[in-house]
């Protein structure tokens, strides 16, 4: 599986995928027979009118919502019709989510919130602190670690979103409107980390109504009716960003983090171990 | 897992912390609901001590009938409360007395007959005082110690009486020039032979208050009154291996008295501390029902807040989702929460169950009984309600819709 993975290079393989809503006269659909294939190292932006289907998308790619219909197959696994349990751990592992409102918990400090997504995968809270604390730095609030989210602007709330996002070293990126509610300077150190992110070798898929963004992607995609419209790449696949460390990330018994260097704890390691057996 | 656990425990509390006030008055209703359960069990343990202590004193060898209903139903439970006199129906009468008397290995035998009657003096005159009818007996089984004079014996039991320590203070307003006096009951005179000395003993394992009480022979008080109600006769085994014998004896022969209705208990050893009768076990029953139900509100408290809790949180509850947290994660931080509030309650509970024990202690002859099974029992009763009051704020927690909650704002 992993092999195929590594040959073709394509991370989310999107069939037939149907989501109906309502029944009967009420019945309407958020998307219709959508097909897409989604390679390593692309950042896409999703555009349409309001109602086509973008966030419905975002969500099933995210694990967050099911289709009706259709095959969803991420890294060579048909992931369509596993557990919500399984679904919760894939989203932990391999998805990092980016908010139009940021989502951050209110009442926990940023560096917490950004340590969030490390609690559902095993690791000690020193690991998870440090880590956090590193993914911090990259943004420049490493001084404001213990802040909670409603002292920081908006730009640095969004960044935070970001930094809790890439903690976990997902594969995937989804990016909600991650500039819809900030003004234009924010929006540009916004869009300049996520570029820098992708440029890492992170796919990103992103759903914005700015076009003036769309300078960022390798590829836009239109969407109208909850179906494909338009489908542009601007970059060869040859030449996308690939992962520095695509090796050690598939070394499934050391889920390694690149930004702190930190190692899961001794325990966590032995029960990966035990499990493979 | 540990780790999760870990983890689950930091945010209960930090959550706790967060809504002080709310936390602290969810578990006061715990806590009102456990230190009830305390006290009814601590004084419970210290009567039942009290007796213990006291059965051990008078000796191993000591065998108790007593009277019990013929039916063991509701219904005769509730005559009996509902009735003036707890053995009007008594099933024990003085030829089973006679009849236990000719049976072997045994040095002594005394009924403990009840009646409450008119006591007069020359000074006073009270009604409902306490009539015991026993044998001169009941000294060899009972080591009751007397103030003034002497127990009454077979020469002087037709109308020798003894009073109680505060009774003859009450009819003679002394103890000292008692012994020698005459009272009259029903019309009929009778002698004060002796006074008890003080027994501050109001619990005893033959549920009588000797200081209120007037002690005379059991056959006197027969003819005096008519019919007498016998609460229970107290047997002195000679020794303590054939206990269980004579005990089988004592029934086959009451049982032969009574044509086969076996209405009526034999019991020795720790037996005897039991409840002595029906009453006190229906009582206790239903103040631990009553704490009970206290416990079950304080559960009903943690249930609400869970959920106000549960609903305030519904944003937090998308974002965990939507960052990795499976709906079992969700589930656990939420009953664990819970479960710290009721533990939390349990505790403060305990302490404030034993404080008002201490608190009785001080005007009663309870002493606060504490024993590790009353405090397993708590932990273990505080955790049931934290688990069965939690699980369904938490279900309701770990069933919400991430992207639902995720549009939820406080």
């Amino acid at each position: 599986m992993e092999k195929k993975v590594s040959e073709n290079n394509i991370i989310i393989e999107l069939k037939g995928l149907t989501k109906r809503y309502g029944y009967g006269d009420t019945e309407s659909f958020a998307l219709k027979d959508f097909d897409l294939t989604i390679k390593r190292g692309e950042f896409i932006m999703i555009m349409g009118p309001s109602g086509c289907g973008k966030t419905t998308l975002l969500n099933i790619i995210g694990l967050l919502d099911r289709a009706s219909r259709g095959e969803y197959i991420l890294n060579g696994e048909n992931v369509a019709g596993i557990s919500a349990h399984r679904q919760a751990r894939l989203r932990a592992k391999k998805i990092g989510f980016i908010f139009q409102n940021f989502n951050l918990i209110e009442d926990l400090p940023i560096l917490e919130n950004v340590a969030l997504p490390l609690v559902y995968t095993g690791y000690s809270k020193t690991a998870r602190l440090k880590n956090a604390s590193s993914a911090l730095k990259r943004f420049n609030l490493q001084e404001r670690e213990y802040y909670l989210p409603y002292q920081l602007s908006g730009g640095q709330q969004q960044r935070v979103a970001i930094a809790r996002a890439i903690v976990g070293n997902p594969e995937i990126i989804l990016a909600d409107e991650p500039t819809g509610n900030l003004d234009s300077r924010s929006s540009h150190t916004v869009m300049e980390e996520l570029k820098k992110i992708h440029e890492e070798g992170n796919t990103i898929i992103m759903v914005t109504h700015n076009p003036a963004l769309t300078t960022y992607a390798t590829r836009v995609i239109n969407m109208l009716d909850g179906q494909i419209d338009t489908d542009v790449k601007t970059v060869e696949d040859q030449n996308l960003p690939q992962p520095i460390d695509v090796k050690i990330k598939k070394r499934k018994t050391k889920p390694e983090v690149i930004l702190g260097q930190v190692e899961p704890t001794k325990k966590h390691r032995r029960k990966k171990h035990r499990r493979k057996k | 897992m540990s780790l999760l656990l870990k983890t689950h425990f930091k945010l209960a509390k930090t959550s706790i912390k967060e809504n002080r006030t709310r936390s602290f008055l969810t578990c006061l209703g715990i806590a009102i609901g456990v230190a009830s359960i305390i006290l009814i069990l601590s004084l419970m343990g210290s009567i039942s001590n009290l007796v213990k202590s006291e059965v051990s004193e008078i000796g191993s060898n000591l065998i108790v009938v007593r009277p019990s209903s013929t039916k063991d139903s509701v219904t005769s439970i509730i005559e009996e409360l509902t009735s003036s006199n707890t053995f009007q129906q008594s099933s024990l009468s003085l030829s089973d007395v006679e009849a236990i008397s000719k049976l072997k290995n045994i040095s002594a035998v005394a009924p403990i007959a009840t009646s409450t009657n008119t006591v007069g003096s020359e000074k006073n005159t009270f009604s409902s005082v306490q009539i015991l009818g026993t044998t001169p007996d009941f000294v060899k089984i009972e080591p009751l110690a007397l103030r003034y004079g002497t127990f009454f014996t077979n020469d002087n039991k037709e109308n020798g009486v003894v009073l109680g320590h505060t009774l003859s203070l009450a009819l003679f307003n002394t103890i000292n020039s008692t012994v020698g006096k005459t009272i009259t009951i029903m019309g009929e005179k009778f002698m004060v032979v002796g006074v008890l000395d003080e027994i501050d003993k109001s619990i005893n394992f033959d549920n009588i208050d000797f200081d209120n009480a007037l002690l005379m022979d059991a056959n006197a008080l027969d003819k005096l009154i008519g019919s007498t109600q016998i609460q229970q006769i107290n047997i002195k085994a000679e020794n303590t291996d054939s206990l269980a014998a004579i005990s089988t004896d004592i029934k086959n022969i009451l049982k032969e008295n009574k044509s086969g209705d076996e209405n009526f208990t034999v019991a020795y050893g720790d037996d005897i501390t039991h409840p002595a009768s029906s009453l006190f076990t229906v009582v206790s029953g239903m103040l631990a029902i009553v704490a009970a139900i206290s416990l079950v509100v304080g559960g009903i408290g943690v249930m609400n807040i869970m959920l106000v809790s549960v609903a305030e949180r519904t944003h937090e509850i998308g974002i965990r989702k939507a960052v990795g947290a499976s709906s079992r994660n969700i589930l656990m931080q939420f009953l664990f929460e819970a479960l710290i509030l009721s533990i939390l309650g349990g505790i403060f509970g305990l302490v404030l169950g034993y404080i008002l024990a201490f608190l009785i202690s001080v005007i009663t002859p309870f002493a606060p009984y504490i024993s590790w099974e009353i405090l397993a029992l708590t932990l273990l009763t505080t955790l049931a309600v934290g688990i069965i009051f939690g699980i369904y704020p938490a279900l309701k927690a770990a069933s919400k819709n991430p992207i639902e909650s995720l549009k939820h704002y406080r």
